[in-house]
Parts: C-alpha cells; structure tokens; sequence
C-alpha cells in the first residue's frame, strides 16, 4: 500500500467519494491569467479527485456534457466547478447534476474569476496558486457533504410594478395577460410616463397618444391589473415570495403583499444650468423636450414658422468631463452617453425639415450615435438635404452667444482641421440627456446596486439583464439605462418574464440550507434553543433538540454555541469550514 | 499560538451581502492581495470562537470578517456576531494572539472600496505584527 492510498483508506470520507474537477478558461477571461491546465493537473492527484479536467467553456452544453458524461460513466458522485461567480452559473451546474441523475446539491463552486483572474491580474502566477488552494479546500467540503432536498415555500402570485411608464405598462400587461393579480403604481395621475409627451416616436412615426391609448386599454380590460395613480411607494420590505409593499395612494396609505417586485421607474430630462449654453437666459434656447413640444403645437398654430435657422447642439448633459461641465447634486457629472438623443434629434430635425424645407440647420456634435436598425438613415437623408454638421472636439464646447435677436454658436470643427465656426440662428436646441428619477427609498429599503451612473445596475449585462442579486426583484426599461421606446417595452416584458417564472407555480423553491440535529452528538443541553433568532425552530423531543425546518432560516446561530457539534447548517458544518480551512493552510 | 506563519487572509462573507462585493469588486477588475482566500456562508455567526483559534493555530495570518451589518438578513444576528467576536478577542489575548489579527466589518453588495480597505488594513496589521517580531 502506498503512503496515499493508506491516507485515503483511513480517511472515512473519502472511502466512496468520487469527485470531478473542472476548471473553466472562460474564453480567456480566467485562462488569460491562470494556467487552468496546470491547476487541473495539480488537482487530479489530489486525495478522493477521480476525474480533473479544463474546459473554455464548461457552462457550455458541451462543457456541462463533459461533466454528465463523468457522473454517468465513470462513477462521479461529487463535484467541483471552477469558474465565474457561483451567482452566475451554480443553478446551471446543479442542473446538471440533476440531469445526470446526481443530487444537484453534491455540488461546489470556486470563483476563480471575480475572485481570482479578474482581481490578480498582475500577479499571475499567485492567482494560480490562489486557485489551486480555493479548488483543494472545495474538494474538502464536498467530500464531507451529504445529499440535500430542495425548501419549498409559497410565495403570493402577485408583482407590484413600480413605475407606469411604456415599461411597467408592458411588464404589467405580460404579466396580468399569464393571470397574475398585478399591482402597477404610478406618482402621476395618468400611464405613459415619458410616452405622454413623445408624440411621434421613431422610426415608425407613430403617435405615442395612439400608442398609450392602446396600452391602457390593454390594461383596463384586465380585471387583475389593479392601477394605482398618483401613488408612491413609501417603504418596501420582506423577502422573495413575500414583499411587503407600503403606498401612498391619492394621500392614503395602503400595505399589499406581493411575491416579487418589477422596478421600471424610468427616467428624468437633464435640465441645463442657467448659463449653460445660455439656458435660460433667453427663451431661445430650448431643449429637446421643449423642441418636441414646439413641434407638436406647430402642427396646429404653425408656431415654427418664422424660425429660419436653428442650430442643434449635442451632449447636453451626457458624456460629460469633470473639468468642462458642472457637476450635480451629487457632485457627479454625466459622464455616460444618453444613447436615445442622437437619433431623436434627427428625427426631429427631419419633421422640421418635411415641413420646412428651406429651414437652415446647423448641427454640432461629436460623434453621431444612432444605434437603431434604419436610424443612420436619417442623418444620410439630412446630409443630403443640406443639414450642415460639425463636430466639436471633446474637449470643448460650442460656445452659445445672444447677438440682438439672433444667437451666435461658435465652435471649432474637427471635420476641417479645428476650425473656428460660426452661425448666427434663430433658435438653438440642446440635446440633453437623461437621468434615473429620484427612488432613493426604493433603493435604499432593497438595497439595490446602483452604478456609477446612478441608474440600477443588473446582475450582470449579458447573462442576468433584468435582474439584481436580491432574488425575486427585477428591472426594466430606463430606471436601469438610457434607451428608447421599444428597448423600454422589451426590457419591461423582459422583466415580468423573470418574474412569471419565479412565481408561476405558486412555490418558489429555496436552497435546503437549514440547520438540522445529529441526534446520536445531541446531549439536550438547550443552548441551540436560547441562541435560535427564530423563535420554535428548535424544540426538544426526547431528551434531543430538533430542527422545525420551515421555521428555520439557516443563519447557523445555533450551531456556534452547540459544544458537540451535533447541530450543523446543511451545506455549511463546521467540519466543512474547518476542512477548508485546513486546505487552504496548507502549503 | 501568537505566531504568525503566513501570509493567508482569511475572509469570511455572507452569501447576501460581501460575498456579491466581493464579485463586485471583481466586476469592476479592481486588484487586491492574491493571499486572500474568501468563504461564503449564510452568515459568520455560525462559526464558534473556537474556530477563529484553530484557524490561527493552522497558520492563517488575518481573518476578516465580513458581515451584512444593518442588512442582515437575520435579524439580531449580527448583534450575536459582535458579541461573539468580542469573546474571541478575550481568548486571543488569552493565547497572546494579537487582536488586530481579527477584523468584524460590514461589506454591502456594492462596498467595492471598503472591501479593498479592510483587506489592505490587515495586510498593513499582519506587517506590522511581523516587523515587532523581527525587531524583538
């Protein structure tokens, strides 16, 4: 008998353990820095690994094939995934499991991307080594894990949707059209949000007056869609499948319990500072919303009509520079860009010139962002029509002066080697950007992640796009990022699709990780008793303590204080911890 | 028992809170000690006192502690937790274990720059600890 395999024979956990390794590349994201293969190597001598391999890709269906194929035909009955975020992908793996035929719960995670090559970058050879010890302590847990079953709990099948712009609007029709009993709060006294004051919105041209009237009646033919106008959401709290939502309706209070929550509180216009651009200081400066007002009411009073020039200025309020731009409240500048203005701005400018053909436009910007499918086509169309554009450096301005009854824009144009340009117009517009609304109780009662620019930042933009990491809440349209019309409806859909599956069987079910009693080591001391936050989770039968199961909650108080560790978190005894700790030690 | 025999930092997160700070810091590829090794647990209030002095016996330098605080999802817990924590700084000064080797903090899903405070904190602790020992 070898030194190894006489401390395997006396190592009681690993008499029948079978554990897989697999260490994923991701692309590059983790391989770039950590020799994946040398880690694998490294585990695949590793006491109770039977199987140790690297993968580019192993949440790929060949990737989770490669672990399938294991557990079936070489006996794996424990597994060890190295990889991304276990908030990524520990659901995709436990499927896999399952799919195998092996409790999903046999199964651990290492983040060795987030917590390893993304944060050791410059140190690569460490991040392997980091690796390596990460994977030998989860092969340690694992190997002293048992089989686990899955907590079932109910969970209310009904969504508040906060925010009745076009999102909430579309969150709340997908949802109450799948039967759920829909709450969809709204501050104002009517649906739409921004979709009110849209009018024709592109490309289509509709009329976004069409387009909410059909909306809202969507909605009012839903008995289950209860609207709540000119009402807000004073405080949230509770937990997936039961959220406790607090609103002030017309000044009253009301309480409704709901299972999940759909956020679409939209946006808010970046009002220039007086000066800026000289806003405010005549009323010939205006801004979009306004310019869109101004053509809405020329349609009928031809209000527009002895304006002969106009000058449009982009990046009002969007991709700003901390040293050219004021800051907010929060001493913060809009430095990201606001997506939509471009294009809208154009699209507008080409309204103006189907009516007014002989109209001179001059059009300042930096760069033309219009992202959408055909959107290009206006600025080719008003190119040819005469549209003059120039694009300012970035890091300057055009500068914006009242000369008598005209306005004089001055810039230095990059498309003719920073030459100073000057027009004198009628009318400038500014193209300003958007801004989150204000839902600091929302935030601040859910704790939601918010990104640097203060729009709700999602899990993760590819893979978890309308949701946050606290289960049962979810996102859509611009309260997460500037975006148009259709992207607003889409991500609201997007949202209350999450939310269906959440609460479609009435059910939700919750990791198994609660406390439970080894009655054989109990010795009916109490003292889980008097440690327990939640109070007839733990009683004595016989002389031993007992865990109540769907009282518990898994903080684990209990098993600290029990002197024979006859009490443990499943998922999460102490020997784990302890045999982890011990690998990790080791050099 | 005192004796520091690595560089390991031990930090300990809850599943609701650090653990996704920690990710967040990774998100934001934000670098930080690589001899720092992260456990994630519902909540450290789990782990008995005992647990903190076998740790240091096994030869881990620093432990951290990174709690959900206020946000905790258990409700008293984390009062449990510091008082806990209190107890295990008695016993390390019992073992002359210096208490500065032992961090309680509270880390939120977005605490990117605590989380890289704490840890150089504890580097900067383990240092100066070494530094005395060397000096003596």
């Amino acid at each position: 008998m070898t030194d190894k395999s006489a401390e395997q024979s006396r190592d009681f956990y690993r008499q029948d353990v079978k554990v897989g390794v697999y260490v994923c590349h991701c692309g590059g994201n983790i391989s770039d820095i950590i020799d994946v293969e040398d880690v694998a190597r490294d585990l695949s001598d590793y006491p109770g690994v039977s199987v140790s391999r690297n993968y580019i890709f192993m949440c790929s269906s060949t990737g989770q094939g490669l672990v399938e194929e294991d557990i079936r035909t070489k006996g794996i009955n424990r597994v060890v995934i190295a990889a991304c975020s276990p908030a990524l992908h520990e659901l995709t793996f436990r499927g896999t499991l399952e799919r195998a035929g092996l409790n999903p719960y046999l199964y651990e995670h290492v983040n060795i991307r987030e917590q390893g090559s993304w944060v050791h970058k410059s140190n690569k050879k460490a991040a392997t080594e980091k690796s390596k010890k990460l994977i030998r302590a989860a092969v340690e847990k694992i190997c002293r894990q048992n089989p686990l079953e899955a907590i079932r709990v109910n969970a209310a099948r009904s969504i508040a949707v906060i925010g009745g712009g076009v999102a909430g609007m579309s969150a709340a029709l997908s949802l109450g059209r799948q039967g759920f009993n829909v709450y969809l709060i709204e501050k104002e006294n009517r649906l739409g949000g921004k979709l009110n004051s849209l009018w024709k919105a592109y490309p289509s041209e509709e009329d976004g007056e069409k387009t909410l009237e059909e909306l809202e009646k969507d909605i009012s033919s839903l008995n289950n869609i209860n609207i709540y106008l000119e009402s807000e959401v004073k405080k949230i709290d509770g937990y997936v499948g039961n959220f406790s939502v607090e609103i002030v309706k017309k000044g009253s209070p009301e309480k409704i319990k709901v299972g999940a929550l759909v956020i679409t509180t939209g946006y808010v216009h970046y009002i220039p500072f007086e000066g800026e651009y000289a806003y405010k200081t005549t009323k010939k400066v205006v801004t979009l919303p306004d310019f869109i007002e101004m053509l809405k009411d020329d349609e009928k009073n031809g209000s527009l009509k002895n304006v002969k020039s106009v000058a449009f200025i982009h990046c009002v309020g969007s991709r700003q520079n901390p040293s050219l731009d004021k800051p907010q409240k929060d001493e913060k500048v809009n430095d990201y860009c606001s997506r939509t203005c471009c294009t809208s701005a154009l699209f507008r400018i080409k309204q103006l010139l189907e009516k007014y053909p002989d109209k001179k436009i001059f059009d300042f910007y930096r760069d033309i962002r219009t992202y959408g499918l055909q959107h290009e086509s206006y600025y080719e169309e008003l190119s040819k029509k005469g549209v003059l554009f120039f694009r300012y450096p970035e890091d300057t301005r055009p500068q914006v002066e009242v000369k008598g009854d005209k306005l004089e824009v001055k810039s230095k144009d990059i498309l003719t080697w920073n030459e100073e340009v000057s027009v004198e117009v009628d009318m400038v517009v500014l193209l300003t950007g958007v801004m989150p609304a204000d839902i600091s109780v929302i935030v601040d009662d859910l704790k939601l992640p918010i990104g640097s620019d203060r729009f709700i930042l999602e899990a993760h933009p590819k893979l978890r796009p309308v949701e946050v990491p606290n289960l049962g809440i979810y996102i859509g349209g611009t309260a997460q990022a500037p975006m148009d019309l259709l992207e607003a409806a889409y991500g609201g859909k997007a949202a209350a699709s999450k939310a269906s599956m959440l609460l479609s069987k009435g059910e939700i079910s919750l990791d198994p990780f609660v406390a439970s009693v080894n009655p054989e080591l109990c010795d009916g001391c109490e003292k889980c008793i008097g440690e327990c936050l939640y109070p007839g989770a733990i009683v004595m039968e016989n002389g031993k303590a007992k865990v109540i199961p769907a009282l518990c909650k898994g903080c684990g108080a209990c098993a600290a204080v029990c002197h024979t560790r006859a009490i443990n978190v499943a998922g999460y005894s102490l020997e784990q911890i302890d045999a982890m700790v011990e690998a990790i030690s080791k050099e | 028992m005192g004796e520091i025999k690595s560089d390991k930092i031990l930090i300990i997160t809850t599943i609701s809170n650090s653990y996704p700070g920690a990710d967040a810091v990774g998100q934001s590829h934000l670098e930080y000690d690589p001899d720092t090794y992260i456990i994630r647990l519902p909540d450290p209030v789990l782990l008995p006192e005992d647990f903190y002095l076998k740790a240091y016996s096994k030869g881990i330098a620093g432990i951290i502690v990174m709690s959900s605080g206020s946000d905790c999802p258990y409700e008293g817990a984390y009062e449990r937790l510091a008082q806990r924590v209190q107890k295990i700084y008695d016993k390390m000064k019992e073992n002359g274990i210096s208490i500065s080797r032992l961090k309680l903090t509270t880390i939120c899903t977005v605490c990117k720059a605590a989380f890289l405070k704490e840890i150089k904190g504890m580097r900067e602790n383990i240092e100066k600890l070494k530094a005395v020992k060397d000096a003596s």
